[in-house]
């Protein structure tokens, strides 16, 4: 398993989030992105489009509803993008 | 046997944090979200404790629950077939008045197949998890009705979102997918929310070159689009190209039901293994009845639209000269974006007080995090009715103040 802190994918995720967090704290791989950085299920839908575009990809509403953790994120994004 | 440590496994703790916003709303007049009317006077009146209030947001767009039509239909079949069905129609059988809605239904939209459900809601349910499963896939407008997200789930097909009134961002998505399995899009005709119309004609050539099959909601459209009211799709020019269309009799039909139409045949076998048609009883002979009663009144006269439009148009119009920005073009759903829920939930109580109902309309249930006052208009409205509205908005900041 890559080291998802380092990634290139993990510093864009994060200033994506970063850009929709409610709550002010530190984006880890280990942050909740709706308990933690209090986005709701709506704004996940929306930022996982935004990401969508970047990766020329397409998340599975199942599997984006699924997403906990932006560790969760990353990696989904690492598979989408290997396949 | 409950120790204090038991609170983490409380099943009401999630629901902790969505209360103290349900009270917080309360707390800056009337609970929007739990409007009781105490009486219904009329499709555009009722009685809210001792104030009467003008109705301008009930989905009643042809005002027909009172009509002449409705109400004798309704009274006449409880009279005749009792107050229930009490089952459903695969187990228990079929009323002859449910099999004559949906030939009408046919005939209407010229369909090869129509099914009647008990409710719009159910209607997407059971349309959608029944026509695609396993391998195959939906793409859905991002700004979808909650029950067309809810159709998708209890399929088993993969649901991709596309961005909303999007044909290019739709053939993107659908360009990146496997080639195995079928390909079902939905969307909706006229969105409740913001009132906007889907670009049906672009999805159609999309679908087709594609090879994909479009769905078409028009729980909103039905009754207030196109020649006698048949809808976006019919007045885009393309109805004979949508492969399915859905619709509810809750709003121009002042009933409750809902249906799904298509122009494929073998529609007709969803009967036999969509969930929410198979378990849950059919419409009540009343809810058939009027619904019937408000097909032959749309059918047979463009008269209710053209007064709709009137009055959409005045009220639209009228709003734009108060100072306010609706989302969409006119049309029968006007939606207001206000700054923030304070604000919205501030002004949706001046309004109450001032004796004007309209809808709030708050995330997550609104596209964009949009805050909104929500109104729909009537075919049943007065010009004056319409005007009184527009004098309330002319003074609402005033009154909020
Ligand atoms: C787009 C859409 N589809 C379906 C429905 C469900 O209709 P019903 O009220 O008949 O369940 C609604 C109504 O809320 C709706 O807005």
């Amino acid at each position: 398993m890559c080291n998802v802190q380092d990634s290139h994918v993990f510093e864009n995720v994060s200033k994506i989030l970063k850009a929709h967090a409610h709550a002010d704290i530190l984006i880890t791989p280990d942050v909740r992105i709706s308990a933690d950085l209090e986005i709701d299920s709506v704004e996940i839908f929306d930022i996982v489009m935004e990401i969508e575009d970047i990766y020329d990809i397409s998340f599975p509403v199942e599997v984006a509803s699924s997403i906990d953790t932006v560790r969760d994120l990353v990696e989904t994004i690492g598979q989408l993008t290997n396949v | 046997m409950f120790d204090s440590g038991m609170k983490k496994n409380d099943i009401f703790e999630k629901f902790e944090k969505l209360a103290e916003r349900y009270h917080g709303v309360a707390t800056l007049g009337t609970q929007p979200f739990g409007m009781v009317f105490d009486e219904i006077l009329s499709p555009t009146r009722a009685r809210v404790g001792s104030r009467e209030v003008i109705l301008a947001g009930t989905n009643n767009y042809l005002g027909l629950t009172f009509s002449e039509a409705c109400t004798t239909a309704a009274k006449a079949a409880i009279d005749h077939q009792g107050t229930a069905t009490t089952g459903s129609r695969l187990a228990n059988g079929t009323f002859r008045e449910h099999l004559e809605l949906e030939t009408a239904l046919k005939a209407y939209f010229n369909a090869a197949s129509a099914i009647v459900f008990t409710t719009g809601y159910q209607a997407n349910l059971a349309a959608i998890s029944a026509l695609v499963g396993r391998g195959d896939h939906l793409l859905i407008d991002a700004d979808s009705h909650a029950c067309i997200y809810d159709g998708c789930r209890l399929s088993d097909a993969e649901t991709i979102r596309f961005r909303h009134n999007s044909p290019e961002d739709l053939a993107k998505r659908l360009s990146r997918l496997p080639d195995d399995g079928a390909r079902l899009i939905v969307v909706e005709g006229l969105y409740s929310m913001l009132g906007d119309v889907a670009p049906l004609a672009e999805f159609v050539d999309v679908a087709s070159e594609h090879g994909a099959f479009l769905y078409v909601d028009e729980a909103h459209s039905v009754g207030c689009y196109g020649e006698r009211g048949r809808g976006v799709a019919q007045a885009q020019g393309v109805l004979d190209k949508v492969d399915f269309l859905s619709g509810t009799f809750s709003k121009s039909f002042a009933s409750l039901g809902g249906f799904c139409v298509s122009r494929h045949e073998s529609f007709e076998y969803t009967r036999l293994v969509s969930r929410p048609y198979l378990f849950t009883a059919s419409g009540s002979p009343a809810n058939i009845a009027a619904a019937r009663a408000a097909l032959a009144t749309i059918a047979g006269s463009d008269e209710l639209g053209r007064r709709l439009w009137d009055r959409a148009n005045q009220l639209h119009s009228g709003l734009r000269a108060a100072g306010f920005e609706p989302a969409s073009a006119p049309g029968p759903i006007i939606a207001l974006p206000r700054a923030d829920e304070t604000t919205a939930v501030r002004e949706w109580n001046a309004l109450l007080e001032a004796g004007v109902y309209v809808n709030l309309a708050v995330p997550p249930a609104t596209p964009q995090a949009k805050s909104l006052l929500r109104l729909s208009v009537s075919a049943a409205h007065s010009e004056s009715e319409i005007d009184q509205i527009l004098e309330v908005f002319n003074a609402l900041s005033d009154l909020v103040s």
